[in-house]
């Protein structure tokens, strides 16, 4: 029972890869895909109409010009949406409040799609902080939102990022309190590389939204088509509240921002 | 068997009893056991005689003759969609990073399917992967893989054999709606000791055996461990030198015999994963198993045996990031009493009938937090259910060609208390509740299933065979995302969430050529699923207490034809092993209600499997699979929100992963063998042909071209070469 136990010297060779592939999609039904918003900020709001195309085509969405789009409130005001651009629709003098619903109602080729949305209580954004990690060789800045989550009530919150004035498109970015009701809330918005830098300007919006506006990022945010860990196995058109087939959403929510520069 | 009365003849059941009653006279006994080598004993029968044998394993020997049985077990046994592997059967096959897997060797047979690379996970006869009941020494191992699923919990040197049961499993098993896979741990060797071990590039084993007391008892400890995160230690970045990956696990076994009448078993498997990257992140998971087994034999014809069972599986998160420290948990835990009686009436005539009763607890998940995180610690309830069968089976020899086998498990499953209990509308929304105290039943279930097999012999070496199975299953393993995670939460049926009811109907012909050399196997199956569980857009399946809310109930069928011909002699062995099959699903409101291919459904998949011993140092083997790639969803559309991209599905499951195929090649060199030491060196290589096979498809935004979108597809590895010393002294 003896024998000295032979120590193996071995190099492990690994080779993961990726490539672009072209398999064959077919062609989709175009879809109307709207997109409204009403806040507690000051108007105008916009609502965008527009189209969805094939996947192998160009990223331009055909817009959807001529449509008859009004937003009104539970307070007897109604206001008529001008196309200022194609498919770019804004308001006049409605101006959005927590605690009130707000209609949409879209005509467009002889079909109306409606949607409303409540707009909640705002919450305060203390402040923005930043942590530096670093992982797999890469340093990267991500932004983390301060604020006191409400007890009792059901929050969704929804966050936009604007760094040096540009709207960061990599990522949705939606919170709620299922798991932290009435917690002093950090949370980080994450980043898959380095996108925040030194001496960028950063502004980080956070926007309190009902709980059907939540679901709908939720359900995007899982069919996002990666097939990797949090997407779904079976991903599927997200649930609009938006009536008669029509893609996208129509948000009352509340604005509160923060603007620091990075150092 | 008899030599001289091939017809008194008896397989030995799982514990080595076995029962042959003959007319008194002078006879021969022959006893043999795959890969092992057949001894023959003269018998003069006057009297009731209990006789125990061992065999030697078969080894280096080149091309035993196996003393021709005129009956061969796969054409005359009633049972079908049996598949049976040992240890010895699977040592000179292929195997990735030199780890032999019996799990992943038994993915190379008729109908089980592979869950693809980085995944042990299978599927069987359209089965989803929770709907493979797996036991280890008779205690349920609920996850069944190490490192994410690139290596099995089963360590090659602690286990004996493997049974797969597809479909038409015999009344003692329950539970599963698609397979039992049958794992026993090794009894150790009981007549002298002996150390053997493996060290490969991934991990190495250590096994030691020998007799408690000569010829009465025996042990074997097997222990494993994985060590690919040394690698990590070497990197320089401090958070990659500070993640750990690795895997342990320890079998242990025991058993002494009192007397002639009785033996005890104890048998126990311990196995851990660590995951962890830097200090921010860790993961721990793992399954215990115990087992103690009490045989008694009550005469030469009644045989009992009693198990006691624990099982367990659980997983820890950390998570420790800014001013977030979070610690989650969960766990499913199992008391397990199993009483069995075989009662050999006559050579052809035995009755198999007893017991189970089972007490599960599930823990779905606790939160601890601290107090400056954005958290709240909070744990949802526990789930108590007890599951209990009676089942009885009658193997009977109704003529010399027509043996069948029928019997009945009679479950029932109780949801119990305490706890409140909700029940919810389609919309997912609660509607009513009831609060339920300790030990009091919630809800009962109670289901029979009847199991049917016969066997007809056409010929001293050909037959046909057909079954009839019903099977249900009360445990449910929620994983909604395209790999499983060791993270998937097991949920009971309970007011909400109905058993899973499943009939198979199956017939085979199974053929054995130039006398056993070749085995030739044809069989064809229909299976019906009621109660399949599906998850709702944008389900959240973690740490919700209405996860019940989250799932859709809907049908599933699955029907196919499994093809095999396998080589058992000679310098060349091997098998192919081909299945054409269609998986569908059908859910309301999935899909504008109609049939739908399920992820798994793949309609051919091809194992070609040879071994060559080119000399009594050297065997060669190579394995070649090939298979159609899952039903996945695709988009096909897409359109833009807040500036994003999104992606627009038309169907569920329209689409195919491109097909899978891999070919792997091995060598042996089996160093010199003394009395006291033994050696071999195993090189292989795994997928030689370097192929691409996909892992995941990726759909996104080209990033060097803002007007597109591009499709990324994603493979794990391609050429992986490794070496393993294998030691025996």
């Amino acid at each position: 029972m003896n024998k000295i136990l032979l120590i193996l010297a071995g190099c492990i060779f690994i080779y993961s890869c990726e490539k672009t592939i072209t398999p064959n999609l077919d062609a989709p039904t175009s879809q109307v895909v709207i997109q409204g918003n009403v806040t507690d900020a000051e108007g105008p709001y916009t609502v965008t109409i527009n189209k969805s195309v094939g996947f192998y085509a160009d990223n331009t969405f055909p817009a959807v010009s001529g449509a008859v789009v009004k937003i009104s409130d539970d307070m007897g005001v109604t206001d008529s949406l001008t196309e200022t651009s194609a498919g770019i629709y804004q308001t006049h003098t409605l101006q959005g409040q927590s605690g009130h619903t707000y209609t949409l109602s879209i005509t467009s080729n002889a079909i109306t799609y409606a949607a409303s949305s409540t707009m909640p209580a705002a919450v305060p954004l203390d402040s923005v902080t930043l942590n530096h990690t670093s992982g797999s060789g890469n340093k990267r800045i991500e932004a983390i939102a301060n604020f006191q989550d409400p007890a009792g009530v059901k929050n969704y919150y929804q966050f936009e990022e604007y760094i040096n004035g540009q709207l960061f498109t990599k990522n949705f970015y939606i919170f709620d309190d299922r798991l932290s009701d009435g917690k002093y809330i950090a949370n980080t918005l994450r980043t898959d590389s380095s996108w925040i830098n030194k001496g960028d300007l950063l502004k980080v919006n956070m926007y309190c939204i009902d709980e059907n506006v939540h679901t709908y990022f939720s359900q995007l945010i899982q069919s996002s088509g990666s097939g990797a860990f949090n997407t779904t196995a079976s991903p599927a058109n997200p649930a609009s509240n938006i009536s008669n087939g029509a893609f996208g959403y129509f948000s009352a929510h509340t604005v509160r921002s923060r603007t620091i520069t990075i150092n | 068997m008899l030599k001289e009365l091939p017809q008194a003849s008896a397989i030995t059941n799982s514990y080595g009893f076995y029962s042959i009653s003959a007319p008194a006279g002078s006879y021969t006994l022959l006893v043999s056991y795959s890969n092992y080598k057949t001894d023959t004993i003269p018998l003069h029968l006057n009297k009731d005689q209990t006789l125990s044998f061992s065999l030697a394993v078969q080894g280096a020997q080149m091309q035993q003759v196996v003393v021709t049985a005129v009956r061969s077990t796969n054409v005359s046994k009633p049972l079908m969609g049996v598949q049976k592997l040992s240890v010895n059967d699977i040592k000179d096959i292929p195997v990735f990073f030199g780890e032999k897997d019996i799990l992943k060797t038994l993915q190379l047979l008729p109908g089980i399917q592979s869950g693809g690379d980085g995944n042990s996970g299978f599927y069987v006869r359209g089965g989803s992967v929770d709907q493979n009941l797996i036991l280890l020494d008779e205690a349920t191992v609920y996850n069944p893989s190490h490192l994410l699923g690139f290596f099995s919990t089963f360590n090659s040197d602690a286990i004996k054999d493997v049974t797969l049961y597809k479909g038409a499993m015999p009344a003692e098993y329950g539970g599963r709606l698609s397979s039992v896979l049958d794992v026993h741990m090794n009894d150790g060797n009981s007549k002298e000791y002996h150390v053997s071990g493996g060290l490969g590039l991934i991990s190495s084993r250590l096994n030691v055996e020998g007799p408690i007391d000569k010829d009465k008892g025996s042990f074997i400890v097997s222990a494993r461990r994985s060590y690919a995160d040394l690698f990590l230690k070497l990197s320089k970045d401090t958070n990659t030198s500070s993640s750990s990956l690795y895997f342990y696990d320890l079998n242990a076994k025991a058993n002494y015999k009192l007397g002639e009448k009785d033996h005890l078993y104890l048998s126990g498997y311990f196995g851990k994963d660590k995951l962890g990257f830097g200090n921010n992140f860790g993961m721990n998971y793992g399954n215990t198993t115990a087992t103690f087994r009490w045989n008694h034999i009550f005469n030469s014809r009644l045989f009992s045996n009693t198990s006691l069972i624990y099982s367990k599986y659980n997983y820890n998160i950390d998570i420790n990031s800014a001013n977030n420290d979070v610690g989650i948990t969960s766990y499913i835990k199992d008391y397990h009493l199993k009483q069995d009686f075989q009662y050999y009436a006559g050579s052809s005539n035995k009755v198999n009938f007893g017991l189970d009763f089972i007490d599960h607890t599930t823990s779905p998940g606790s939160i601890s937090a601290s107090q400056s995180s954005s958290f709240n610690s909070q744990t949802l309830q526990n789930k108590h259910v007890l599951e209990s069968a009676l089942y009885a089976s009658h193997d009977l020899a109704l003529s010399p060609k027509l043996n069948v086998n029928y019997g009945l498990r009679a479950g029932l499953f109780s949801v119990m208390g305490p706890g409140t209990f909700y029940s919810y509308n389609n919309a997912g929304n609660i509607v009513d509740s009831a609060v339920y105290s300790s030990n009091k039943i919630v809800k009962n279930y109670f289901n029979l299933e009847p199991r049917l097999s016969m066997s007809y012999k056409l010929t001293s070496a050909s037959s046909v065979k057909l079954a009839y199975t019903r099977t249900t299953q009360n445990l449910h393993l929620l994983s909604n995302s395209t790999s499983s995670n060791p993270t998937d939460v097991w949920i009971p049926s309970s007011n909400n969430v109905k058993p899973e009811i499943a009939d198979q109907v199956s017939a085979g012909y199974f053929r054995n050529f130039l006398g056993n050399r070749y085995e030739f196997s044809a069989e064809t199956y229909y299976r019906n699923m009621q109660n399949q569980i599906d998850y709702k857009n944008g389900a959240q399946l973690i740490a919700n207490e209405n996860v019940e809310s989250q799932l859709l109930s809907g049908k599933g069928r699955s029907y196919g034809i499994e093809l095999y011909m396998k080589k058992n002699t000679g310098k060349l062995t091997g098998w192919i092993s081909y299945t054409l099959s269609k998986t569908e699903r059908q859910f309301d409101g999935v899909n504008s209600n109609n049939w739908y291919p399920a992820n798994q459904d793949r309609t051919h998949n091809l194992s070609v499997v040879a071994i060559y011993k080119l000399s009594k140092k050297w065997t060669l083997s190579s394995d070649f699979v090939y298979y159609t790639g899952n039903a996945v969803t695709w988009p096909n559309g897409k359109y833009e929100i807040n500036g994003q991209t999104s992606f627009q599905y038309t169907e569920r499951n329209g689409y195919r992963m491109p097909a899978y195929n891999r070919l792997d090649l091995s060598a042996t060199l089996q160093g010199k063998k003394t009395k006291h030491f033994e050696s071999s060196w195993n090189f292989s290589l795994y997928n030689v042909l370097g192929r691409e096979n996909p892992y995941s498809v990726s759909f996104q935004q080209d990033p060097n071209d803002v007007s597109k979108t591009q499709v990324v597809q994603y493979a794990l590895f391609r050429w992986v070469p490794s070496v393993t010393y294998n030691f025996k002294f």
